[in-house]
């Protein structure tokens, strides 16, 4: 199974356009489940259609499987008929005219295999995707997610090295997102396939890659495991990005004019990161209690949303807000007081060119003299040994 | 010490690199290679006979130098100063043009008003017969708008001019003038023609548009006469804009109605006018004439496409909220059933009548069972000088038959195939200065009032220039001329059929690994089966019916059952031309079936793109 590499890859419409695709550099490995993950317009979907040979590279090179199929440089083009990769289209591309057993014959028709090899392969996939039973209906008598499955079916009949996928799951209900999901995951082991998706949906990232690549604006944001991504993230946009609720951004530059209580409080606590600009932490990672303690912040409850197994608990500090999420049904009411510990350890800090810092000496005192009545019977309660509380120490 | 050679490649520069990608990308995009060729063929087919109208306005022609008072060949304002500013211009050019103007803006409101009027009873209402009317109103917009015309002169024709009187006077009524010729005749004709391009395009909207937005409004308590006025009229109004400047356009160059009807008292239309002007060999008035057409055509589109920006403020317009809902007329329906049906009547059903009995009666207007004789028809050894058989019996009939079915039927062939691969190209191309050239070329014959296109063609293809052969007196040159006259719609229904699908079908196709061939083969045309067939049959049904092009182009070999009929007419074989002129609206109308057979909804769109 080939590896894909993109190198320098560059995608500019226009002239004097913004580039859409700005010096991207990314390999994806061999049987790798990637996913290239950001917001609308961030030209994920443009880094896709070029792997594909949909739209040609405005400079750069992307290489598969050792080959270079698209180069700026030695002026050379491979067409996607000739590059055998899948795609599957975001809505689909299904032939209105063919039905589902001819649209996914039509691969296996181009490479002019014999007859009962292109019916049993056709049977074969149609079965694993389950599908076998519309085999002579045609696209438009499908529901949403037959249709996605006979256009996978359609990209897995003629068994590509590689298979891209446009937001596999986003135009499908809840109840049929979990299946496709299992479905991919199956998909990924039984054929081996290198596969990278096209997703504006952390879930949908988070639950099915391997790999992330956020992107934003064109450029690559960051590049690693699921965990990785959530745990350190690199700048303020993929801290910002992931995560739902959204982490809460404390600017610490703001805090001279004191417009924000919770950054004040953070600089007279910690005066090490004087020089970052702004401070995060998730919302599960902050702790509530009952009682004061020198490091914890007083704050008024606005509001307790429940969201169905967990809740999400609004605070305020003057102006400053701040967004909790916790596991455990909460004992407090709106308009009640609390006190809210921000562990050292879960908070990351932003320079002002919003990349990471890296502040080694952050450590809290022992957590032992707080009263962490409430906290304890929480899952996601601060634990030193857990991975996301050990001491941040990444490389910027 | 040499320089290693290595370094030349870096020197170059960035663009350079660019280029050559560009290349070999565009290698494996036949789209690019497609609009290129259709591009250089359209600038030769359509742009070449444009240029050389304008051109024939501003040079002295042959024979005109005495007059000029200038070399032949030298440029010169005599025509344009003839036309514009002296004694005869008048005659020329103003009265003319204020006939034409007249006649276009009278037609564009009274037809706007009948037609809103019937696709509201139509989409909107429950009036008795509904379904039926809405495919048989449209009906004698695809009949020939000169069956009208012969029609009326069948009944209405007075002593003015010589020939076969008409019915009336036949009867002893004396028809006046007004009522026989003119203004007022060509004004209800073209209002008879257009009225059911205004019911199919505003029809379409009205059904296009969310019943939630009148709902909203109801529950706001509006009356219904505000609702019709602020929410229903400002949503359908681009395309109550659109209808009319499209009716407006095809009005300007409209010839063969007021040939019949107003050139034998010499009221002038812009086209009659560039029509007597080509047979009296002026040709330099005609160039200004064909280019102040032109001019008008271009303003009108040019509003058409202000408009268009406009409505797509409206894009909210085609919610999931069809507007099915039927406004109770009571006891009114069956009543208001009559307008269409007067409708239908008037437009269809007594021109249709009109002419048949006028072709099986040997004097005009007189009831008697002695007068009916079939041998218009099928008759033999009859006393006249010529034409001793009927039409039915004679040669040249089925000859002109043959060749209209062959000429324009493969012309149209043509034209629907270039119009898909034009729709292609256009959506296709990687240089989108080439594209947009594609799309305005092959709309261009539009502007052009087809008797100066005809012209033009006959005077860069009559005779041998380059590689091309003298074209005169064949088929060829017919069907060259018809393709670039009916690529405004065929080009206009391939890109927006081409635009609906999308790219994706193809391209999925290509990711599978099929080739260009194999994807146009088994994934466009099939997909574009039925915008095509539409595509072909539209241009067949107006190139039967066409006249300009014809009148100008044919030459007794080539003779088509449209010129037979004029000149049958000429030589006052009244029965025999209507009879002939019969058998054209009964082939256009079976076309139409065959469309509506084919598709019900692609009609209206190809009409409406």
């Amino acid at each position: 199974m080939p590896t894909i590499e993109l190198k320098n890859l560059t995608k500019t419409y226009g002239k004097n356009a913004a580039p859409a695709v700005n010096n991207i550099n990314i390999t994806i490995a061999d049987g790798e489940f990637m996913c290239l993950l950001g917001p609308s317009g961030c030209g994920k979907t443009t880094i896709l259609r070029m792997i594909a040979g949909i739209e040609h590279a405005s400079s750069g090179e992307i290489v598969l499987g050792g080959s270079v199929v698209d180069s700026v440089n030695k002026s050379h083009f491979t067409p996607p008929e000739q590059r055998q990769i899948g795609l599957v289209f975001q809505n689909y591309a299904l032939w209105p005219h063919m039905t589902v057993e001819r649209n996914v014959d039509f691969g296996l028709r181009i490479q002019k295999l014999p007859a009962e090899e292109r019916r049993a392969r056709c049977q074969d996939v149609m079965e694993k995707l389950r599908i076998a039973e519309y085999a002579n209906r045609y696209p438009s008598q499908l529901s949403g997610g037959q249709q996605q499955r006979v256009a996978l079916a359609r990209m897995l009949a003629v068994n590509p090295g590689i298979l891209l996928l446009d937001e596999p799951l986003s135009n499908l209900d809840a109840t049929l997102r979990l299946e496709m999901r299992a479905e991919l995951r199956r998909i990924h082991e039984t054929f081996g396939t290198t596969i990278v998706f096209v997703s504006h949906d952390q879930w949908e990232a988070m639950t099915l890659a391997n790999t992330i690549a956020v992107m934003d604006k064109g450029t690559l944001q960051q590049i690693g495991t699921p965990d990785e991504i959530y745990a350190t993230p690199q700048n303020r946009f993929v801290a910002e990005f992931i995560g739902n609720p959204k982490i809460n951004m404390i600017e610490l530059s703001k805090a001279t004019d004191s417009l924000d209580k919770v950054a004040d409080h953070i600089l007279a606590r910690l005066p090490e990161c004087a020089h970052a600009d702004t401070c995060c932490i998730r919302p599960e990672e902050i702790v509530l209690s009952d009682r004061p303690h020198s490091h914890t912040i007083p704050m008024t409850i606005e509001n307790i949303m429940p969201t169905g197994g967990s809740w999400v608990i609004e605070l305020s500090y003057g102006s400053s807000r701040l967004f909790h999420s916790t596991q455990q049904r909460p004992s407090w009411r709106v308009q009640e007081q609390v006190n809210a510990f921000l562990p050292a350890q879960a908070l990351h800090f932003f320079a002002q060119n919003h990349r990471r810092l890296t502040i080694d000496t952050l450590q809290d005192e022992p957590l032992k003299r707080l009263n962490r009545s409430n906290q304890l019977k929480s899952k996601r309660t601060f634990e030193p040994h857990h991975p996301l509380n050990q001491p941040v120490n990444h490389r910027v | 010490m040499p320089l290693p050679v290595e370094t030349h490649h870096h020197l170059k520069p960035d663009w350079w690199l660019r280029v050559r990608h560009s290349i070999a990308v565009s290698r494996h995009e036949p789209a690019n290679v497609i609009a290129f060729i259709l591009t250089a063929c359209f600038a030769y087919l359509i742009l070449a006979p444009v240029i050389s109208i304008l051109l024939d306005a501003i040079f002295v022609h042959t024979g005109d130098a005495g007059r000029t008072h200038q070399d032949e060949g030298a440029f010169t304002l005599y025509y344009l100063t003839r036309a514009f500013m002296s004694r005869m211009s008048e005659i020329i050019l103003w009265t003319p043009l204020y006939n034409t103007l007249t006649i276009a803006l009278g037609t564009v409101a009274c037809s706007l008003a009948l037609g809103v009027t019937l696709a509201w009873l139509i989409n909107r209402t429950n009036m008795a017969g509904r379904r039926w009317f809405a495919s048989a109103l449209i009906v004698p917009f695809m009949l020939p708008s000169w069956t009208f015309a012969m029609a009326w002169t069948t009944i209405f024709k007075n002593r003015t001019i010589g020939g076969q009187p008409g019915w009336l006077e036949a009867l002893g009524f004396h028809t006046p003038n007004w009522l026989a010729y003119g203004f007022f005749p060509i004004v209800v004709i073209l209002i008879l023609h257009y009225t059911p391009l205004v019911i199919l395009i505003v029809g379409n909207a009205l059904t296009r548009l969310d019943v939630q937005m009148e709902d909203c409004a109801r529950i706001l308590g509006a009356p219904r006469r505000t609702i019709a006025f602020s929410i229903i009229l400002p949503l359908v109004r681009p395309a109550l804009m659109s209808a009319g400047l499209l009716i407006f356009a095809d009005c300007i160059g409209e010839f063969a109605v007021p040939y019949i009807l107003g050139l034998p008292v010499h009221y002038d239309t812009l086209s009659t006018g560039l029509y007597r002007s080509l047979d009296s060999r002026q040709n330099g008035v005609a160039a200004v004439l064909a280019a102040v057409i032109m001019i008008i055509g271009v303003i009108t589109l040019l509003i058409d496409m202000r408009m268009m920006r406009e409505a797509r403020r409206f894009v909210t317009v085609g919610g999931k909220g069809n507007m099915d809902r039927q406004i109770s007329l009571g006891k009114l329906r069956v009543i208001a059933a009559s307008i269409p049906m007067a409708f239908m009547l008037i437009g269809m059903v007594i021109p249709l009548v009109t002419l048949f009995l006028s072709t099986i009666m040997t004097l005009p207007g007189r009831f008697t069972l002695s007068n009916f004789t079939f041998d218009f028809w099928i008759g033999h050894n009859l006393t006249t000088v010529a034409l001793r058989n009927g039409i039915l019996f004679t040669p040249e009939f089925w000859q002109a038959t043959w060749n209209t079915i062959f000429i324009v039927g493969i012309a149209s062939l043509c034209s629907g195939i270039l119009g898909l691969l034009v729709g292609y190209a256009v959506t296709r191309c990687s240089f989108r200065g080439v594209s947009g050239f594609l799309r305005h070329i092959t709309f261009m014959p539009y502007l052009v009032p087809g008797i100066a296109f005809a012209a033009a063609f006959l005077s860069l293809f009559a005779v041998a220039r380059g590689p091309i052969p003298a074209l005169y007196g064949t088929p060829i040159l017919l069907i060259i001329a018809l393709i670039a006259e009916k690529m405004p719609f065929a080009s206009r229904s391939g890109i927006a059929a081409m635009t609906q699908l999308g790219k994706e079908p193809e391209e999925a196709a290509r990711i599978a690994g099929a080739s260009w061939f194999t994807r146009m083969r088994k994934i466009i045309v099939p997909i574009q089966a039925g915008p095509l067939a539409t595509g072909i049959l539209l241009p067949f049904i107006s190139g039967i019916k066409g006249v300009s092009l014809f009148i100008i182009l044919a030459v007794p070999s080539t003779d088509v059952l449209t010129t037979y009929s004029l000149r049958l007419l000429d030589y006052n074989y009244d029965q025999a031309a209507n009879a002939v002129v019969f058998m054209i609206a009964l082939i256009a109308w079976f076309g139409t079936l065959l469309i509506q057979r084919i598709s019900g909804t692609h009609l209206a769109q190809g009409l409406e793109s």
